[in-house]
């Protein structure tokens, strides 16, 4: 018997060893991955896994923009030109945006924009951090530069809606930067990122692709943001350098829409203009739209009642059109005292109108701009901006007086995150 | 092999290799199973109802095979949820205790109070430490019965009774609104409680052997409903060599619970009719399994290597379907399985040494390995029966994409812990012990944490002459901060360009602090022995529960909508007497007592700031000072403390009396000073209609709930605020042994005749059935967190032994 035991005895002894080495792996065995959620250390390896942030960055303007139709909201449903089927419109029309409605509250809280401005600042940290093998000059240059131009379309958003905002960029995030300030910084961003973007994006194959190009930022889709944001801060000369480069090659020329498609944390609308949801009353369209307009045809459905608008594409939103680069020269140019230029872009805009723009004036070239702006853009959510650029808020919505304008009643009330969290407070006018 | 996890290979050498043994922490109160008055519901915890101060098992439900919620000086943010359960283990190995979602069956449901030898209830510091970041809440150590010497001993069992509805008057008919003639439909007394047990087992030079079966079936008193378990189970000890020994332990368990649809998952039916359920179908199935092996090798008479590895594995699955009639037009069928393991493997090095016949010293140093993993897979799918079809459609076709969720979910958790036990001895008068303990987990970066703890206790017996003890320990120990979040977490955001590519972001970012919740606990006791029949023991603690982790909303610039940060400080302190007599002792008659009580006090010690904006926003209206188990509600635009939902004194009354071969026994179990809030029924108003002022009724309190949606939030009124004290008659137990029978028959050891009484009187002042039966204190007006009523059981069974 003892024998036995001794041999027993070696024999756990000989296993002594391997105890040690195993005791040794702990921190593997402590090192769990798991399969049931996507951890972000590490993920970003590969091109196509760098291309899903810079898609989450989509996603969040597009959720920003589509939830509640905001995009109308804050454009052309203010500005009485559309009509939405929801519940909330009327206070969004009858300039009641303090109302105690839920989605009308959704609406007054910036907070998706937000979203959009640190996705978009992520994914500037993955390009910076990733290495040559992970990614390739071309997609490290159009990544980039998509993230800024859409961290510069946030901004842009975000000061014309609210007008001075909090910083979300690391140097001062949480100051208040005046309006002024952050279309600097928007300018600045979508400048770069022009540099960056190709005219046309290619697909996975390596093959230029126009659907693609259609649904991300380009360079044309950069410069039309950057001449827009260049004019928001009244800079006609500098739009208008910016905008030159844009006709060389008009094959090339791409604007931009938002990919429609299901988002997995908020119900938004995948058909934002359907004619169910979206239309323009027949008298409205008839006073913007005189009869023998030849774009009604083009651009509404009309029936007895009321117009609905003509999509082409169901499968994304246009925002920066095509259409808008005669627009947006016209008025680069006519802001830069060049009138002569300035008239012969907006008749080049406006084929097919009843109007004849020949004769138009340094005093009323800007009614004869907004108005064609106001029709060739409808859908984009551009319109209230309009006014408030060529400063014809009150004009058009006559529920806002010149002084009530003056104490912010143009722009949008903060919402009670948007005060409790970052302790600002309301503006003056929206405050009583 | 499937089941096991990819590191069991290679830990599966380090339990062979190394020594083991379970950590045989010594334990405070033990009570022998066959000497209390068991219960005839199914759930370990039910027999400990009463026994012992501090152990708070409380009969919230009447369902069948559902867990009463148990708690042992356990604290956490949400009182109600499994974080403060008390480690469980069988035999020293840690089982899976807590229900799972799927089924709700309760694990400690698979075992029969026939299997079980005693329980050890292990509460202070200085024995918990031991345990980690496993037994923050206490533990509970179930051993159990082996082989007794002799070539083979059978014992046999078995009971049957019935269910019976009491206390159920018209005026306290709070069920269903009180809708007396729904409630009649669903509730009925009668129902059959039956359970039959074989333990066969022996024993001699070679080890010792036990094996049995056991079958349970409860009806249930809601009607169309039962709960069944059959178990087969197997404990082994076997003699290598007589120094090489090796423990096996197994136990299958099967068991069933069938649900019905009005009166289980629709508490508040608005009409006395109740709909045809005989195409309704809820049939949920556990298979647990529950293996340890144990070996021990005497190096030299004071050392020993001993190793223990145990897998508690359960598979849960439920089929559900609900036809048309019930659901107005849709039918809705569902399918879960989730199956959940927990492997342990403990190992140690045991050293004893005298330095001379008063000091003594017994070391031991071991690891311990804590692997859990658990998956999820469920498939669910309505469909409305727009297009016509049958009311009564039972099997269910033709689910496309867009109907049908499928879910699959795994969860894996890892643990590694080392510890040293030192107990030093001097005579009988002193024991000192000292723990220390590093626990590293796979939830965190920073993984490892240390837990220390010192105790002492010392006699006065020798030294004053004083039949006094007085003990004091104090230690730390931990609690897992679930989710694990230090690497941050991406989300799927969105389809784009066609849906071919998906959009991902940040859903919180890395949260490197993440640690477990530190538990600080000091305990003093006092036990006097007041004359050699009757002890009184006395015993304080206090614990400090500090870090738990939450999530804090961000402001809206910050671009995600939380992180994870840990903050917040809970207390919970009390006092526990317990006075043990054995009154008197003749050879014809006995009568034993056991009275204990527990007077707890938990509060709000630290709370973080700006509570609004975290997950924890619910105790916003707590200061500090305040129990965590408070209720809040408004009053006018105010929020306000309206009572406590927790017992602060609670215990039981046990005493067992023999006269010649007829022995009675019988617990009384009570708490007080915990109160009740019920909704209203009938206060109920959308705050977007009613505007800013909830309108008050006369008849009831002034306080009120906001529930709902953010989008439509709902004032709830609030009924009464009432004490939820009682006393409850809740065992009895009259055994007639029948001597003449087993003098007749030398190989009869022994036969019982008995007559079991469950759950007889209640006296509470409560306007409900049962004081206990709401989860958290509060009885919704949907009665969704009510359980059903408790029944009164009566049995009849007998046990002989060969």
């Amino acid at each position: 018997m003892a024998i036995m035991n001794i041999k027993i005895y070696s024999k756990l002894c000989r296993l002594i060893p391997i105890v040690v080495l195993l005791l040794s792996s702990c921190s593997d065995f402590l090192t769990v991955t798991p399969d049931n959620r996507t951890e972000e250390e590490g993920y970003y390896d590969s091109p196509q896994r760098v291309e899903q942030a810079v898609t989450g960055v989509y996603t969040d303007l597009r959720r920003a923009l589509l939830h509640n139709y905001s995009w109308l909201m804050y454009g052309e449903a203010r500005a009485g030109d559309l009509v939405v089927d929801v519940d909330y419109l009327s206070y969004v029309t009858a300039q009641n945006l303090k109302a105690n409605q839920y989605d009308l509250v959704q609406l007054t809280d910036w907070g998706y924009f937000y979203d959009v401005i640190k996705s978009a600042n992520d994914v500037l940290d993955i390009v910076g951090k990733s290495d040559d093998e992970v990614l390739s000059e071309y997609q490290r240059n159009l990544y980039k530069g998509e993230a800024l131009a859409l961290k510069s379309t946030a901004y842009f958003y975000l000061t014309r809606i609210w007008g001075d905002i909090p910083s979300a960029e690391a140097a001062d995030f949480g100051q208040k930067i005046t309006g002024a300030a952050v279309i600097e910084r928007a300018v600045a961003y979508a400048a770069e990122a022009r540099g960056l973007l190709p005219w046309v994006l290619l697909n996975n194959d390596g093959i230029e692709s126009a659907s693609l190009t259609a649904i991300r930022f380009n360079k044309t889709a950069a410069t039309l943001l950057l001449a827009q944001e260049e004019l928001w801060r009244g800079k006609g000369a500098e739009a208008l350098t910016a905008l030159q480069g844009l006709s060389a090659d008009g094959a090339s020329l791409s604007g931009l829409g938002l990919s429609l498609g299901k988002d997995r944390r908020t119900e938004i609308p995948t058909l934002p203009l359907s004619a169910a949801m979206v239309s323009m009353p027949l008298a409205r369209l008839n006073a913007i739209y005189p009869e023998g307009d030849q774009r009604r045809a083009a651009l509404f459905t009309i029936s007895a009642t009321q117009a609905t608008l003509i999509v082409r594409d169901q499968t994304m939103l246009e925002l920066l059109k095509l259409s808008e680069i005669n627009l947006l020269q016209a008025e680069a140019a006519w802001r830069s005292g060049k009138l002569t230029e300035a008239r012969q872009f907006l008749i080049t805009a406006a084929q097919g109108a009843t109007e004849d723009y020949t004769g138009l004036t340094e005093q009323t070239f800007a009614d004869a701009l907004l108005l064609e702006r106001q029709r060739l853009l409808v859908g984009t959510g551009q319109r209230f901006f309009d006014l408030v650029r060529f400063g014809k808020v009150t004009r058009f919505i006559p529920a806002l007086s010149e002084a009530a304008v003056q104490n912010g009643a143009a722009y949008w009330p903060l919402s009670a995150r948007s005060i409790s969290g970052n302790s600002l407070s309301q503006n003056s006018y929206w405050a009583n | 092999m499937k089941l096991l996890p990819k590191h069991f290979c290679k830990f599966a050498g380090v339990f062979l290799a190394s020594s083991i043994g379970m950590s045989q922490v010594h334990s405070q109160d033990v009570l022998v199973m066959d000497s209390l008055a068991t219960s005839s519901r199914s759930g370990i915890e039910n027999s400990l109802l009463g026994t012992v101060a501090g152990l708070r098992v409380k009969s919230w439900t009447g369902t069948s095979g559902i867990q009463s919620i148990i708690n042992l000086r356990g604290l956490s943010l949400d009182p109600t949820n499994d974080s403060a359960l008390p480690l469980i283990l069988i035999n020293g190995v840690p089982v899976i205790t807590n229900p799972s979602s799927v089924t709700g069956i309760n694990p400690l449901s698979y075992y029969s109070p026939e299997q079980i030898e005693r329980v050890e209830i292990i509460k202070s510091i200085d024995r918990l430490a031991a345990y980690g970041v496993q037994a923050p809440n206490g533990a509970i150590n179930l051993i159990m019965k082996g082989g007794r010497t002799g070539p083979l001993h059978l014992r046999a069992s078995a009971s049957a009774g019935v269910n019976v509805l009491n206390d159920f008057d018209y005026r306290k008919d709070a069920f269903y609104d009180f809708n007396t003639i729904a409630r009649r439909k669903t509730l009925g007394s009668g129902s059959i409680v039956h359970e039959q047990n074989v333990l066969v087992d022996g024993g001699g030079d070679y080890g010792s052997y036990l094996f049995g079966l056991n079958n349970y079936s409860d009806e249930g008193l809601l009607k169309s409903t039962k709960f069944g378990r059959q178990s087969l189970f197997l404990n082994a000890k076997y003699h290598i060599t007589p120094k090489f020994t090796a423990h096996f332990y197994n136990n299958l368990a099967l068991t069933n619970r069938d649900s019905r649809y009005a009166g289980e998952y629709n508490r508040d039916l608005p009409l006395p009719v109740i709909g045809d359920e005989t195409f309704f179908m809820d049939k949920k199935r556990n298979i647990a399994f529950l293996s340890s092996v144990g070996l021990g090798y005497q190096l030299t008479p004071g050392l020993s290597i001993n190793s223990v590895a145990g897998i508690s594995y359960e598979g849960a699955s439920r089929d559900l379907y609900i036809p048309s009639n019930i659901l107005k037009g849709s039918i809705y069928a569902s399918s879960e399985a989730y199956r959940r393991q927990l492997i342990t493997i403990n190992s140690s090095v045991n050293y004893l040494h005298s330095f001379s016949d008063d000091w003594k010293m017994d070391v031991k140093v071991g690891h311990e390995l804590r692997a859990t993993d658990n998956r999820l897979t469920s498939v669910d799918g309505a469909r409305s029966l727009e297009s016509g079809g049958s009311n009564y459609v039972k099997v269910v076709t033709g689910y496309n994409a867009s109907q049908t969720d499928a879910l699959s979910d795994h969860d894996v958790e890892q643990l590694i812990g080392f510890y040293g036990i030192g107990k030093w001895s001097y005579r009988d008068d002193l024991k000192l012990d000292i723990v220390l303990r590093t626990d590293g987990s796979s939830l965190y970066e920073k993984k490892w944490a240390f837990y220390p703890a010192i105790g002492l206790v010392y006699s006065l017996a020798n030294t004053l002459k004083l039949p006094l003890s007085v003990n004091l320990s104090v230690g730390k120990m931990g609690m897992l901060n679930r989710p694990q979040a230090y690497n941050g977490e991406l989300v799927a955001k969105g389809d784009y360009y066609n849906g071919n590519i998906l959009g991902v972001g940040q859903l919180y970012p890395a949260f490197r602090d993440a640690k477990s919740v530190d538990v600080l606990q000091i305990d003093a006791g006092l036990s006097f022995r007041i004359k050699p029949s009757i002890t009184l023991s006395v015993n304080y603690f206090n614990k400090t529960y500090s870090d738990f982790i939450y999530r804090r909303y961000t402001s809206n610039i910050q671009g995600f909508d939380y992180q994870y940060e840990t903050g917040g400080k809970l207390g919970l302190s009390g006092f526990e007497f317990t006075l043990n007599s054995s009154w008197i002792h003749t050879d014809h008659f006995t009568w034993t007592s056991n009275l204990n009580l527990a007077a707890y006090n938990n509060k709000v010690k630290e709370l973080p700031g700006d509570i609004l904006n975290t997950s924890i926003s619910h105790l916003r209206g707590l200061s500090k000072g305040d129990p965590v188990t408070s209720v809040v509600a408004y009053e006018g635009s105010q929020q306000k403390v309206i009572g406590n939902t927790e017992a602060k004194l609670f215990g039981g009354f046990s005493n067992t009396l023999r006269l010649r071969n007829l022995s009675l026994a019988f617990t009384l179990s009570y708490a007080s000073k915990a109160d009740v809030v019920t909704e209203s029924f009938d206060s109920r108003y959308n705050v977007n209609a009613a505007g800013s002022e909830f309108p008050l009724k006369s008849a009831e309190t002034p306080y009120y709930f906001i529930q709902g949606t953010d989008r439509q939030p709902v004032y709830q009124g609030i009924r009464t605020i009432e004490p939820g004290s009682f006393i409850r008659l809740n065992r009895v137990v009259l055994t007639y042994h029948l001597g003449a029978l087993v003098k007749k028959f030398p190989s009869v050891e022994d036969v019982q005749l008995f007559l079991k009484g469950e759950n007889l009187l209640t006296l509470s002042r409560y306007s409900g059935i049962n004081p206990e039966e709401n989860i958290g204190g509060i009885r919704r007006a949907d009665l969704s967190n009510t359980g059903t009523p408790l029944p009164a059981v009566f049995s009849l069974g007998f046990k002989i032994a060969f």
